[in-house]
């Protein structure tokens, strides 16, 4: 522990150029050889906290100091975005607001209910035009999913983006079910985008009181046995425990947490009455005091006292939040994300203890962990393979390819295996390696790494001039080597492209044969 | 595969299916004679071919209770008359769209399952589809699908990357989790793109050689399986691929899953479970009774599986199709001539090793007080019981409970979809 605190003084002290990942190393492994060069320091913080580098990156970072780079990068408002935010206006779903989405919502009802009346008798071959606001609707998920990889691969606020993925997946939703259609977008924004980097308390509270996650997880009809909205005698017919249930395990405590079933049951009663005003009325979350269940309950050991209403669940939300099992369970996630599949204890410890000390703010758990040893230590280098999310954005990034206002990209993105916002269950996309590399995902990573790299990649231009000109072999593979693969490129690897190059008289078409084999290949496919 | 067997399928077959003998007979008789092959040969490994009939189908109209009189007179616009009905056991029968089945059944190849269902009563098509493919009804969390789940649990040495295949654009959730599958969304274009052979062969080997040479772990392993898959199919030769038997598989997405289903199969690429959508079965609104939409969905699929039957000739021994569908639908017709979601449904099991022409599972009865909340037809089988079966019995598995955590699965209860 010792070694540690003098650590940390000595990173914070450290003035650049020094390496915070020298000191790391030095101070864990005496083994001088165990060090990390800063380029390599560089390079594995922009694979673990970006989407990869973009050429000649982590020359860049590498001489700004890593630590500093990683330091601004937690401090996301203070960079500069200008040029995502210019590519932002060409989104439409950017200037809808909740009201707008929930006018679209209620067209498309209103469409769908039409048709069914109309006399055309075979929905499945009507062919009649749709109004423009039902065709609009239909494309929403595409221009969402497509503004996510857009983000990704352009924004300075690197490590930003990263959280928000991860938040995605950590509080999931699915976008094709029913009104999810339409309440994702806002969800995306405003629950997780604007607290990604803040407190967890409030990230959790803003993800509880989402129309999204309240349609997702059904608490919206979640409701106190025998009760019925005012001047109606039908509706809902009781609690229902799916979002209680996947608050505990999944959200905050995990699922050996230590919570039973009757805390789940009151943790259920707790949320009853937590709904979504109807879409004419704008679709925003409503609390329906009618509906909520003002008995005791008792969760955790904590008794709830009878008599109170919403007030109950904002409770109960930050009792959770500061939960130990839920520091545990939200700091070894993190740690599954940035440093190992199977996250080292030290990493989860450190994490955990930044997280008591902040009182759970965000960025000073992720700062725990990056300034931590397991970080930094040799083994855990390109020790995670990239999801197809981050094998798409690191590929476009690495050959400077502008992504384009089209939902093509992330088609690209889906057909790896990974369509945004469409996970069906509230786990969220896995972090382990063994969901995303199987043989069927290879060879289709293969096939888009030669479509990009010949420039054939359907929503992306590439310029690979930008990259290396057209050169003899050797050249080629250096610049390969070093903008691609940050100078990890096997001898096999070398020897395979030489080979492959060798027979190719157009040096265009050589170079692009070079660069898809560089991204399909192995080497690449790690982080 | 020898060639002689496939001689004799391709003549006798044709020739007794002319004179109204379906070939799956003539392979029942073939079996009789017939000597396995050696062990190292992936031929013959059994297979379960599952299609998914999302939107969840009207299990009344599709295996018809016609000898009920409250089907008619909560149907009046929809019921398929009498007349109409391919009948199976006097009681049951067939909805005309289907009725290309019926020597399956007269083959004893085809049994039907009525009153199947989930324990969970939601009537979302997004819930209960989640739970008939993760295999969990009730519980969300769950992150893979019973099909994956029995891969993990019954791995065997000699699998292949085609041991589960899911044909479509994307892996379905049945089929996510740890242990391989694949999606293949077109057979022909399955391995390295590329505009001509030589180029495609050229790309294939350099990846292959990447690969081999500076993968490691899962990557060096799973690209192994990729060009060993990639080299078992260029044998295979799909875009050559003709049905034999003069199968007749329909147009659509459903016949083009078939007939590459039974490619697969024929391929001996080591091929066990196969998977495939069949969509459009949400019928609020103008259902059609002997006609309309429901029956064109129906012949489509009758269609699609008499042709694979057809085309696999003898090698249905080994294959057995089951057909599920998230829930049923209403026993009443509602305002609109169509139905409303309801609880239990109906599903087809059908192959060589079914224990086929007869109707499986118990009847509750349609009578109001006989059904679930007053309208839908009650589950009187928890579809585990029948999964848990055709894994247990047609696969082989061991390991049912893990497949199906929070199930006790009993060979009591299974229904009896499978030959002893």
């Amino acid at each position: 522990m010792k070694t540690r605190i003098v650590w940390l003084v000595a990173v914070l002290n450290a003035s650049p150029p020094m390496v915070g990942a020298q000191h790391a190393a030095t101070l864990q492994r005496p083994t001088p050889d165990a060090a990390l060069s800063p380029h390599d320091s560089a390079f594995h913080a922009l694979n673990r906290l970006a989407y990869g580098p973009r050429p000649g990156e982590a020359q860049g970072v590498a001489a700004g100091g890593v630590m500093r780079w990683i330091e601004r990068q937690l401090s996301p408002d203070g960079i500069d975005d200008a040029r995502l935010a210019r590519r932002e206006h060409q989104f439409q779903i950017l200037d809808d607001d909740r009201g707008d989405l929930a006018a679209m919502y209620a067209a498309v009802q209103r469409e769908r209910r039409q048709r069914k009346l109309a006399d055309a008798p075979d929905t499945l071959t009507d062919t009649r035009e749709d109004t423009p606001m039902v065709q609009r609707g239909r494309r929403l998920a595409g221009e969402c999913a497509d503004l996510a990889v857009l983000r990704a691969a352009l924004s300075e606020r690197q490590l930003y983006e990263v959280m928000v993925d991860f938040w995605t997946n950590h509080f999931n939703i699915y976008f094709a079910k029913g009104a999810d259609r339409f309440l994702t977008p806002d969800y995306i924004e405003h629950a997780i985008r604007l607290n990604a980097m803040g407190k967890f308390a409030d990230l959790l509270i803003a993800t509880a009181k989402s129309p999204a996650m309240l349609f997702y997880l059904d608490n919206w009809e979640s409701v106190a046995p025998g009760t019925s909205p005012p001047g109606r005698n039908r509706g809902p017919k009781g609690i229902n425990e799916n979002y209680a249930r996947e608050l505990l395990e999944l959200h905050t405590l995990g699922v050996d947490g230590g919570y039973s079933q009757q805390d789940v049951i009151d943790v259920a009663r707790i949320f009853t009455g937590w709904g979504i005003a109807r879409p004419q009325q704008g679709g925003d979350f409503e609390f329906h005091d009618w509906a909520h269940d003002r008995g005791e309950k008792h969760v955790l050991g904590v008794r709830f006292q009878a008599g109170h209403g919403m007030d109950e669940g904002i409770r109960l939300l930050r009792l959770l939040a500061s939960h130990p099992a839920t520091m545990h369970h939200v700091s070894r996630s993190l740690c599954q994300r940035f440093v190992n599949d199977d996250p080292p204890d030290g990493c989860v410890d450190d994490a955990v203890a930044a997280w008591k000390r902040s009182n759970g703010d965000i960025r000073e758990v992720l700062r725990a962990i990056f300034r931590g040893p397991d970080f930094w230590a040799p083994g855990n280098l390109r020790a995670k393979v990239k999801t197809p999310l981050e094998f798409v954005v690191s590929a476009v990034r690495a050959v400077a390819a502008e992504p384009d206002t089209s939902p093509r990209l992330a088609g690209v993105v889906a057909r790896l295996g990974e369509p945004l916002y469409l996970h069906v269950a509230p786990d969220g996309y896995a972090e382990k390696e063994d969901a995303w590399v199987n043989s069927g995902a290879l060879l289709d990573r293969m096939n888009a790494a030669v479509s990009l790299a010949a420039g054939r990649l359907p929503g992306v231009t590439v310029d690979l001039d930008s990259l290396v000109a057209p050169a003899g072999a050797g050249q080629l593979i250096d610049a390969i080597n070093e903008k691609i693969l940050g100078g990890m490129m096997s001898e096999n690897t070398r020897d395979v492209i030489r080979r492959q190059v060798s027979g190719i008289g157009d040096p265009l078409q050589a170079r692009a044969l070079a660069v898809g084999l560089a991204i399909g290949g192995p080497e690449f496919q790690r982080q | 595969m020898s060639i002689s067997r496939r001689v004799f399928v391709k003549s006798g077959g044709l020739a007794l299916f002319s004179f109204g003998l379906d070939p799956l007979f003539l392979a029942r008789a073939a079996f009789t004679s017939y000597k396995p092959l050696p062990p190292s040969a992936a031929c013959c490994r059994p297979v379960l071919v599952c299609l998914f009939q999302r939107g969840a189908v009207d299990g009344l109209n599709m295996i018809v209770p016609h000898g009920d009189p409250i089907y008619y007179r909560e149907r009046p616009r929809i019921a398929v008359p009498e007349k109409d009905v391919v009948d199976l056991d006097g009681y049951f029968g067939l909805h005309p769209g289907l009725a290309a089945l019926k020597p399956l059944w007269d083959a004893k190849s085809l049994a039907a399952i009525h009153a199947i269902g989930s324990p969970d009563a939601t009537r979302s098509h997004f819930d209960a589809q989640d739970y008939m493919e993760s295999g969990t009804p009730g519980v969300k969390a769950t992150g893979d699908g019973w099909l994956n789940r029995f891969c993990q649990h019954d791995r065997e040495h000699q699998d292949t990357p085609f041991r589960a295949v899911a044909f479509g654009p994307q892996l379905p959730r049945i089929l996510a989790g740890t242990a391989p599958s694949l999606a293949i969304d077109d057979l022909q274009a399955f391995g390295l793109r590329a505009p001509q052979p030589a180029a495609r062969d050229r790309l294939t080997r350099a990846f292959e050689d990447l690969y081999a040479g500076s993968a490691t772990g899962l990557l060096s392993t799973s690209a192994q399986e990729a060009f060993e898959a990639v080299q078992l199919l260029k044998h295979v030769d799909p875009a050559q691929y003709r049905p034999e038997n003069g199968a007749d598989y329909p147009r659509g997405k459903l016949g083009k899953a078939m007939f590459e289903i039974a490619q697969l199969i024929k391929a001996d690429v080591g091929l066990q479970v196969a998977f495939a959508d069949v969509t459009g079965w949400d019928t609020h609104v103008n259902q059609g009774a002997s006609e309309g939409q429901l029956a064109a969905r129906l012949r489509d699929l009758g269609q699609g599986l008499a042709a694979f039957t057809v085309d696999l000739g003898e090698r249905m021994r080994d294959v057995v199709v089951l057909t599920m569908s998230e829930f049923g639908r209403t026993v009443r017709e509602n305002g609109n001539s169509g139905t409303d979601h309801g609880h239990a449904t109906a599903m087809l099991v059908l192959g060589g090793p079914v224990n086929g022409g007869r109707m499986l599972g118990r009847w509750p009865g349609l009578e109001p007080a006989q059904r679930f909340e007053g309208r839908d037809v009650a589950v009187t089988t928890d579809f585990r019981d029948l999964f848990a079966e055709l894994l247990a019995r047609h696969l082989g598995a061991r390991e049912l409970s893990a497949i199906f955590p929070g199930f006790t699965p009993d060979a009591a209860r299974f229904p009896g979809a499978i030959r002893a």
